[in-house]
């Protein structure tokens, strides 16, 4: 679901409002064949991205929203987007958009890769809550960029200012006390805004920055833009912003959120975003047995189902899953924790997210006992 | 309906009055088939907690089991009849009641499934407590008994419990008494002081709310100098130092701004100018140290000590024997290797990993660093928490891998915590990690001694000479055997208080051992800062050499053995004696309750001069004897330490003990 900024500004709740409605992706689904678009009015983008000077000091140097920037209306070129399952993040609400420059594009690499991104491309990504006390107000934290420089992908975060007119370029890290509202619930947390290295401990390859969302198997579904609804890959297309063949059939994931999906398929897609950019090879956590990505757990023992763990938190957690079992599978009692030697995800989430962590039980309580 | 709710009424209190239903009405069985119908009995508050457990049901039924002889007793429920259940047992000794059961061992599960077995070593005649408590499921099982020939095991421990918040992190001395206590680090802290005349008693201070937990490591030194120990917090965004006033009574916190995904954190003088400063490991950036100034100030530094992301475990000893300290760290992580930071000096390090072979992929948290041959270099027992483990053997100018044969190539535990400590005093290293020792037999191989203890800080908490250890708030006391020990005790006086840094070398009829003072080994925990020397059956320490960071080194002769020796930096002297089998050498009486100190001797003391250390290592009295007496009235309680230069030069040391 994307995520609602409850704002006065009507213009900006239409457009959300418009983005609200948009249809699930699922998997293996058929992307229909590209047609020949009528040439649309060509609008000059009035996005500012000079390679050499970028990371620019104010993020209203970029000219990336319209208007009143904290309503988050992106400018002409600046689309927005929004993977099938989405990190959880202290129950921060994110909006997302992607820019590139003229006359260059993405190409698809794998279903489960990050596209081939050009340089000069953009991915903005900003982190905001509703409901903030004590004013009951929309408060936006910070707007992280990722963009790609000479082959290279680097990072850039902006701090927004109590006023919400202006965010200023920051990668030392810092923290902001919050509590707010949703659902009748109150929570509160010193949201972190993380450092350059922080970025890096979950964004890399290697020792390589890359970013982590933009798969096909994350974008490949519909989402209702101002001029309609589209599929999302199928609109980059459109716009210009990917280009050569894309397969008719992606692997795509499921929304975990989503209760008419197999239940395995709503873990499988939560630990593909939430945990496979450390679980994975030459991630931050190679060197533990659980492979999190989606096109990996396709192996019950890369999702740790009976699999011991190597390290015991408690020694009673015999299992990262064990079958049938909550309170011998560490990878429960890792989410469910908010001990930072203890919990999971380690960065990122200072809060337990409880809609998951009743899901994971759901489901190991839907695997046949036991694991001996 | 009335009649009912009675039968009702008679059929709980009939389960109730079973007699295994509690502790005082423990059933006596023997060897054989057991079954329990139900766990419907009850569990004792403030039950002494069994690792590898950690909770406890609400319910629980109770045996006991008492042998006439010596006994390996076998409580097994991995019988036919209970496949598909999940139980646990725990095992005791001592008396029924709060804190008074004592942890004997414990089983979660067997290895094979979630059915438990627990072996222990029965004396005979003692009773010994069978509870199985309903924390997996309260349904009825059988369980087995069988009684075996007895086995003598390296080490073993008895656990016990002790009231205590956060405990399970430090074991330290904190007021300098040279006796280890056990500190609980939440807020307050909570130091419990271990006494003289053992057990503890219990003070708690308020301290500032720290900016960063010790999440992930903590350790101790005396920063400032000032006789108590302060304490580091190592937390996922940074580090806080409590700093403890004048007496100990209030701490004041230092955090200084900078961002730290920290992981092992050490107290250790980097710059070697007399002042303890605090490196902290950084998983995702350079590595982090704090430099005091001496004036309550810390100046912060990244870079130069490792350079790269992926440190998890630091430990500083002088690798090289050229009288500096130099630093291993344990990496992990993809691509991660372990580094070797070789002392130029001069205040800068090098990265020789490769050069020396310390250039490790092994994924790893902490390496165990220690003399496994007492040949007088510091050798590497490299604990895998993932793969396998590796073990180095100095020869100064390169390590050698000789993991062949040494057991740990067939040791497939893996941790995060590993260190080494002599846990049976028989002269040789054991290493600890992965629930158990490794007990070592002095020449690079190690045999398996398993416990079900769990990691935690090492100390000497009953001051026997044998090492304890804490698990959350029950100590394990280690039962020990007939070897002898030293506990050698330095303090600095040109060089840190602490004598952190220090080596200290004994020397005994069967050889030379070393230690390196030490704050932050293993991965999370602070250990002792005693080097604890078992001697085995040897009778007799030669020589204690003390080679201070100052460069100072000061050497003792013949102290008595099976006490602690406390060792004064002293600069103007290279050695000193105490009760030098040729020297008649003696003070009395000591304790020494009166006012007088008489001293005995062969030698002529009289114009000689005289100094008395108090265990500051401060100067407590200096004067030139007119007589073979010194009033010493004035000085409070404590431990002293005399030395009498004679005429010629020779020295003259003893340590005594001034009481109320």
């Amino acid at each position: 679901m994307p995520d609602p900024i409850k704002f006065k500004y009507s213009r900006f709740f239409l457009f959300i409002a418009v983005l609200l409605f948009m249809v699930y992706g699922c998997k293996k689904d058929p992307i229909v064949p590209m047609e020949e678009e009528e040439e649309e009015e060509e609008v000059v983008s009035p996005v500012v991205f000079n390679p050499l000077e970028v990371p620019y000091d104010l993020l209203s140097t970029y000219k990336f929203f319209t208007g009143n920037m904290s309503e988050q209306m992106p400018s002409e070129g600046v689309l927005p987007y929004e993977p099938i399952t989405s990190l959880f993040t202290d129950y921060a609400h994110k909006s997302r958009f992607i820019w590139m420059p003229d006359s260059v594009s993405a190409t698809y690499v794998a279903d489960h890769k990050v596209l081939d991104f050009p340089d000069g491309t953009v991915l903005i990504k900003t982190f905001f809550y509703n409901n903030v006390q004590p004013d009951d107000e929309t408060k936006i934290i910070e707007t992280r960029l990722i963009f790609k420089r000479n082959g290279n992908w680097e990072f850039a975060n902006y701090v927004w200012n109590e006023e919400q007119t202006e965010a200023t370029f920051d990668l030392d890290g810092s923290y902001v006390d919050l509590s707010w509202s949703e659902n009748s619930t109150t929570r509160s947390t010193t949201y972190r805004i993380p450092s350059d290295v922080e970025c890096l401990n979950c964004h890399k390859n290697g020792n390589e920055a890359i970013p982590i969302g933009p798969k096909p198997q994350n974008l490949n579904k519909d989402l209702l833009y101002t001029d309609g609804t589209r599929n999302q890959l199928q609109k980059w297309s459109e716009k210009g912003l990917l280009s050569g063949s894309v397969p008719g059939i992606i692997d795509t994931v499921v929304d975990w959120e989503d209760t008419s999906n197999p239940i395995q398929d709503r873990v499988r897609a939560y630990l593909d975003m939430n945990c496979s950019h450390c679980h994975a090879d030459q991630k931050y956590c190679d060197y533990r047995a659980p492979r999190f990505a989606w096109s990996e757990t396709i192996e019950d023992a890369n999702l740790g189902i009976c699999v011991e763990p190597a390290d015991f938190p408690l020694p009673q957690l015999t299992h990262i899953v064990s079958r049938g079992n909550i309170l011998r599978s560490a990878m429960h009692y890792r989410m469910n924790s908010t001990d930072e030697t203890v919990r999971m995800p380690l960065l990122g989430r200072t809060l337990v997210h409880q809609e998951s962590v009743q899901m994971i039980e759901e489901w190991i309580n839907t695997l046949e006992p036991n694991c001996n | 309906m009335k009649l009912k709710l009675l039968l009702l009424f008679f059929g709980v209190l009939t389960l109730n009055l079973q007699a295994q239903d509690s502790c005082d009405d423990a059933l006596s069985i023997n060897d054989g088939i057991h079954t329990v119908q139900q766990i419907d009995g009850e569990i004792l508050e403030f039950l002494t907690v069994c690792p590898p457990n950690f909770f406890f049901g609400s319910r629980a039924e109770w045996y006991l089991i008492t042998t006439d002889q010596d006994t390996t007793v076998t409580i097994t429920t991995e019988l036919p009849q209970n496949v598909g259940q999940d139980t646990r047992v725990s095992i005791y000794s001592g008396e029924c009641g709060m804190f008074t059961l004592l942890c004997i061992t414990a089983n979660e599960d067997n290895g094979i499934s979630n059915l438990s077995t627990a072996e222990f070593q029965a004396q005979a005649g003692m009773e010994y407590y069978i509870m199985f408590d309903n924390y997996w499921a309260s349904t009825g099982f059988d369980f087995e008994v069988t009684f075996s020939e007895p086995l003598e095991y390296a080490v073993s421990f008895t656990g016990e419990a002790v009231s205590c918040n956060g405990c399970g992190r430090i074991v330290v001395d904190m007021d300098g008494d040279h006796l280890d206590d056990l500190v609980g680090i939440s807020n307050p802290v909570q130091v419990l002081k271990q006494l003289p005349g053992g057990g503890f008693s219990s003070t708690s201070v308020v301290v500032p709310d720290p900016d960063h937990p010790a999440s992930w490591s903590t350790c101790a030194g005396d920063l400032d100098n000032n006789g108590y120990t302060d304490l580091v917090y190592a937390g996922g965004g940074g580090a806080t130092i409590m700093m403890a006033n004048e007496d100990g009574s209030a701490y004041t916190e230092v955090s200084p701004e900078i961002f730290i995904f920290s992981q092992r954190s050490n107290v250790i003088d980097i710059n070697n100018d007399g002042l303890l400063d605090v490196f902290v490991c950084h998983d995702v950036d350079a590595n982090v140290f704090f430099i005091n100034d001496g004036m309550g100030g810390f100046t912060t530094n990244q870079g130069g000590l490792g350079n790269t992301g992926g440190n998890y475990g630091s430990i500083w000893s002088d690798m090289d024997n050229d009288g500096d300290l130099d630093m291993i760290i344990a990496k992990c992580g993809f691509n991660n290797i372990n580094e070797y930071h070789v002392n130029n000096g001069d205040g800068t390090y090098s990265e020789l990993g490769n050069l020396y072979n310390m250039d490790d992929p092994t994924q790893t948290w902490s390496v165990a660093v220690g003399d496994y041959d007492n040949d007088g270099d510091m050798d590497v027992v490299v604990g895998a928490s993932s793969g396998t483990h590796r073990v180095l053997r100095n020869d100064i100018t390169t390590f050698v891998d000789v993991t062949a044969g040494s057991g740990f190539d067939l040791f497939f535990g893996t941790d995060i915590e590993w260190v080494t400590k002599d846990f049976n005093n028989d002269g040789f290293l054991d290493v600890r990690g992965a629930g158990n020792f490794m007990i070592g037999n002095g020449d690079f191989t190690w045999t398996l001694n398993p416990t079900t203890l769990t990691n935690g800080p090492i100390g000497d908490l009953n001051h026997d000479g044998f090492l304890d250890i804490v698990n959350g708030n029950t100590i394990f006391y280690n039962e020990g055997n007939d070897n002898n020990w030293i506990k050698v005790h330095p303090v600095g006086t040109v060089s840190n208080i602490d004598g952190i840094g220090a080596r200290i070398k004994i020397t005994t009829p069967s050889g030379m051992q070393i230690r390196d003072i030490r704050s932050g080994e293993g991965f999370g925990q602070m250990n002792s800062l005693t080097a604890n020397f078992g001697i085995g059956e040897d009778t007799q320490v030669s020589e204690v050499t003390v080679y201070w960071p100052s460069g100072i080194v000061n050497t003792i002769k013949n102290p008595e053995i099976n006490q602690g020796l406390v060792v004064v930096e002293e600069e103007t002297s290279t050695s000193v004696f105490e009760n030098d089998v040729n020297s008649s050498f003696n003070v009395f009486p000591n304790p020494v309750t009166a006012e007088t100190l008489t001293l005995s001797s062969s030698e002529d003391l009289i114009g000689s001069n005289c100094i008395i250390y108090n265990s500051d290592g401060k100067e407590e009295l200096s004067l030139k004897l007119t007589n073979d007496s010194i009033n010493v009235s004035q000085m409070a309680a404590g431990v002293y330490t005399l030395i009498i230069e004679l005429k010629d030069g020779t020295m003259l040391r003893k340590q005594f003990i001034k009481a109320e």
